[in-house]
Formats: C-alpha cells, structure tokens, sequence
C-alpha cells in the first residue's frame, strides 16, 4: 500500500467511523457541536454562576478552551482504545497498526472543524473581530494537530502492550485539564515567572493561549515557540510510526492474546 | 525484505515448481492470560517445517485448537514465529481471505464494501468500480444500502464472502469461509473459489469438510497438538485423520482424533 493509499484509507475510515457514530444517534451529526457545547455549560454553570468568576468575557475565554481542549482530549482518549478495539480486523490482515490511531484523530478533526466554526460565530457574535494575526491560526492548528498526533500515537501504543495503561492516559488528560489554563489565566498569576514557566513546559498550556492571543487579543504567538513545539511533537510522532511499525506482529499477539 | 517485515529470502528449487511459501523450524508460543491461572507459556506450534509450491492447493486439517488458525496468520505475517524462520519467494504476497473485513453494523452494505476492498489494498477508485460486481454477485439487491446490523446471518455471510473474494495475493490463505449462506449461494460461494485457485494460484486451505478438501486440495497436511502429524495425499492423510466425536455432556478433553503415525516435526 502506497502512501497515497494508506491517507486515503485513513480518511474513509474516519469518515466511515462518523457516519456509524451518527446513525447510533436520535440527533446524529448535531452531536458534534452540542456535546462541546453541553461541556461548556457545565464549567460555565460552575466557575462562573456558582464560583462567581470575575473575569472579563469568560465565556468566550472559557469556550476558545474549553472546545480546543476537548479536541485533544477525545481524540487521545480514544485513540488509547483503537488498537485494542480492533482486534476482530488486526486478527485477519496484516494491517498496520498506525491506521487505528490516526483514523481516530482524523475522525475528531472532521468533527473539530465544526467546532472551529460555531467558535467562530461566537467571537464574531460577541463582537470580536478578525485581524491580521488570525493568520496564526493556521500554523497554530498545524501545531495542535501534530500534538494530538504524537500524543494518540504514544497513547495507542502503551495501551495495546499493557491495557492499564487507559487508566494513566485518562488520569494524565485530567490533569492536563486542570494545569492547562482551560478554566484560568495562566496570564493572571501574581509572578510573571510563573506565567512564563507554565507555558513552557506545558505545550498544551501554550497552544490554548495562542489561541486566546490570537482570537481574543488579536496577537500573534511566539513563533519560534510554536516551532519548536510543532518540531519535537513532530519527531515524537515519527519515532512513533516507527516503533508501531517495528512491533506491528508483537502488537497483533498482545492485543488477541492478552 | 517483504513489505510487513517478514524475512524473504530465494528458496531454493528442489522440484518443478517453485517453492513460494516455506515454514523452516517453525515454533508459536505466548503468555497465557494471568486471570487465567495459566501463568506459563502456551505453545501452540512446535518446530513445524513445510513448504507450500507454486500453484498447489495445501490442504491443513486439523482438530479445533490444533494450530490450524494461528499456522495460517504466521503465513499471513499477522504474527511473527517465536522462533524459526517464514520464507517467501520474493516479492509474492501472502494475505488470509477472510469474511467481513472491517465490517461495521451500522454502515451500509455498499460501506462496509468499499472499506472491506481498501482495508485489502484497493485503491479508492477500484473499490469504488467493484462495488456493483459485488451487489450482484451477493444477490443484496436494494439491501446493499440498508446497514448491515438489518442483515440475517446469511445475507451477511454472502456480503462477506462477495468482498473476501476481492483479495488480490499470490499465496491465498483460506480459513473456513466456504460455509456461508443457503445451499444455492454455497455452491457458488465453492464455484467461485475453485475458479480463484485452480487458475494456477496458490492456496493453503483450513477445513474441517472433508468433501471441500478432497475436492480443492493436491496435497494435505495434519497438525495436531502443535506438529506435523502427517502429511501427504488428502485420501491418504484424511483416512488417518478421524475428526473427534462431541464431547459427552459434562465436559472432559476430547480424544485424540485418528491412529495416525507418530508425530514428527515437519
């Protein structure tokens, strides 16, 4: 299988992927908007009807976080489980083993892009408008891809060697959730040391608010920042086809024996 | 190297035919699960040797559990051998013909085709030019749109079989897929597939009907508890291999099937 063929198979799997998810539900595709939505209300209702959050237009804060956040949660989580899912199809072809992991992430791209478009009503409907640096956006979701790649890759490969490793990868997105700046500023801490550190050992913590930089302040990001993260990610994530490569037939005895 | 990363070496001549599949040696064993209470290791070949000629149909017969199914993904290159060698002749592709590839039961059966031949290496666009060879070889008619979860077991058992036969290798594996459907699609589903080996392909066929083997086979191997028990004509081999009686209710292990020679190793 050539390299043009493979995407392509990546891609009808995504697709294919969508269209069974869908038909399992009453309101099919609006899913796809109003489960992010729906997660959004609930940190809403919390840190800002209970919690009484001062901050400034937190709800268009909370949502270009929240929806970026969930994008790389979802797609992590559940690339964990694809290889192990797919026991019935890795029995009877000697396929490689990327193709679970990346049709998963592709499935949550599709679905992303919707997403990236309800966002975008939203800041317009709040009275945002688009400038110059939203041409950031473009290398920045590169980026953010390339994050969700590498990280679904390391994910779907610890799980298909030692299944207890789903519990650690649903812990780890926890945690990410609450140092990640979703629900707070990493800008509004007290010492703008720990605002720097913050973001420079949590590249997620950086691309969300590249993102608020972007959207919201109409700033551009640190490019070289953006760079070296969008490069080691995008080393992880080679080194990864690779190993899933080299341990393909390994994979194929743990995942239908264990 | 082959492309799933199998060694692929020349196999020497030592008849007419070339050689295209060769199994030197070869031993399969893994860790049974913990909660199991089976915490050693469990073999499941053990040093089995065979070859597989251009352009024969091999039969392996053998009682369920016996290795049959695991012998066969070794060939395939889905598992690689503990220890021993799979050599095939270079640049011949070897791949298991298997029902329901990547089906999923809330995908249309037009879907699940289209998945089913690019999982199997079709491009796109010749997946897409099979799909109306197969509605009608399958007799799906409009339920070819309908999603497959709508499908009794033998119209699934006829998409299946209709997509399965698109595998394009040179060395096909076949594992029991010749029991599909009512009987006039069986006998189709037998037409088609003594048309796909008998135009000089090669084939290794697993079944447990003796009439399939003796009609599709040249040459048949038994394997039992791991080893090459024998090996030889399918008349010959056949009549020492006797599949086992059910088991009485109340469990126990099945008797050893057959009086054949004593085992040996390839």
């Amino acid at each position: 299988m050539n390299l043009t063929q493979y995407i392509s198979l990546v891609d009808t799997m995504a697709r294919m992927s969508l269209k069974a998810d869908a038909s399992r539900y009453f309101f099919g595709y609006i899913w796809w908007v109003l489960e992010p939505l729906l997660y959004v209300l609930v940190f809403y209702v919390v840190f800002e009807l209970i919690l009484q959050n001062r901050k400034e237009d937190f709800l268009v804060f909370l949502m270009v976080g929240k929806l970026t956040f969930i994008w790389f949660t979802k797609s992590v989580n559940q690339s964990a489980r694809s290889i192990v899912n797919s026991g019935g199809l890795i029995s009877k072809a000697n396929v490689s083993k990327t193709l679970f992991p990346l049709a998963t992430v592709q499935e949550g791209l599709y679905k992303q892009l919707s997403v990236f478009l309800l966002l975008l009503v939203v800041l317009l409907g709040n009275g945002y408008a688009i400038t110059s640096a939203w041409v950031w956006l473009i290398p920045l979701v590169v980026v953010n891809y390339i994050v969700i790649v590498a990280c679904s890759l390391v994910s779907a490969f610890l799980v298909s060697m030692v299944f207890d490793f789903i519990v650690m990868v649903s812990l780890g997105t926890i945690f990410l959730l609450f140092v990640s700046g979703i629900f707070w500023d990493p800008r509004d801490l007290a010492d703008p040391a720990a605002t720097d550190l913050i973001l420079l050992l949590n590249p997620l913590a950086f691309v969300i608010d590249a993102y608020r930089q972007i959207l919201m302040a109409g700033v551009a990001p640190d490019a070289w920042h953006l760079l070296g993260i969008g490069a080691g990610f995008g080393l992880l994530a080679l080194g990864m086809v690779l190993v899933l490569r080299r341990s393909s037939q390994f994979i194929a005895l743990k995942v239908l024996t264990s | 190297m082959s492309a799933d990363g199998l060694q692929a070496a020349a196999v020497p001549v030592e008849d007419s035919r070339r050689v295209m599949l060769e199994l030197r040696n070869v031993s399969h064993s893994f860790h049974a699960r913990k909660d199991s209470f089976e915490h050693g290791v469990h073999k499941v070949l053990d040093g089995v040797s065979l070859k597989v000629m251009e352009g024969e149909t091999l039969g392996i017969i053998g009682r369920n559990g016996a290795g049959k199914t695991t012998m066969l993904r070794l060939m395939a290159g889905i598992f690689a051998p503990t220890s021993g060698e799979i050599l095939r002749h270079p640049g011949a592709n070897c791949s298991l013909l298997s029902l329901g590839l990547g089906f999923q039961p809330q995908l249309s059966g037009r879907d699940n085709a289209l998945l089913s031949a690019m999982l199997r290496g079709y491009s796109r666009r010749e997946a897409e030019a099979c799909l109306e060879d197969i509605r009608e070889f399958s007799e799906l008619g409009q339920s070819f749109d309908e999603p497959v979860k709508t499908y009794s077991s033998g119209m699934n058992a006829r998409l299946g079989f209709t997509t399965a036969l698109l595998t394009k290798v040179d060395i096909l594996l076949i594992d029991e897929v010749l029991s599909v459907g009512d009987a006039q699609f069986r006998q189709k589903a037998e037409e088609a597939m003594r048309d796909r080996i008998s135009g000089g392909r090669t084939a290794v066929f697993v079944s447990h009907a003796e009439g399939q083997v003796k009609k599709l086979c040249g040459r048949v191997i038994w394997i039992e508890d791991g080893l090459v028990r024998a090996e030889g004509d399918p008349e010959q081999v056949l009549r020492q291999y006797r599949p086992p009686p059910a088991p009485a209710a109340g469990g126990g292990s099945p008797p050893r099937p057959g009086s054949g020679p004593p085992g040996h190793r390839g």
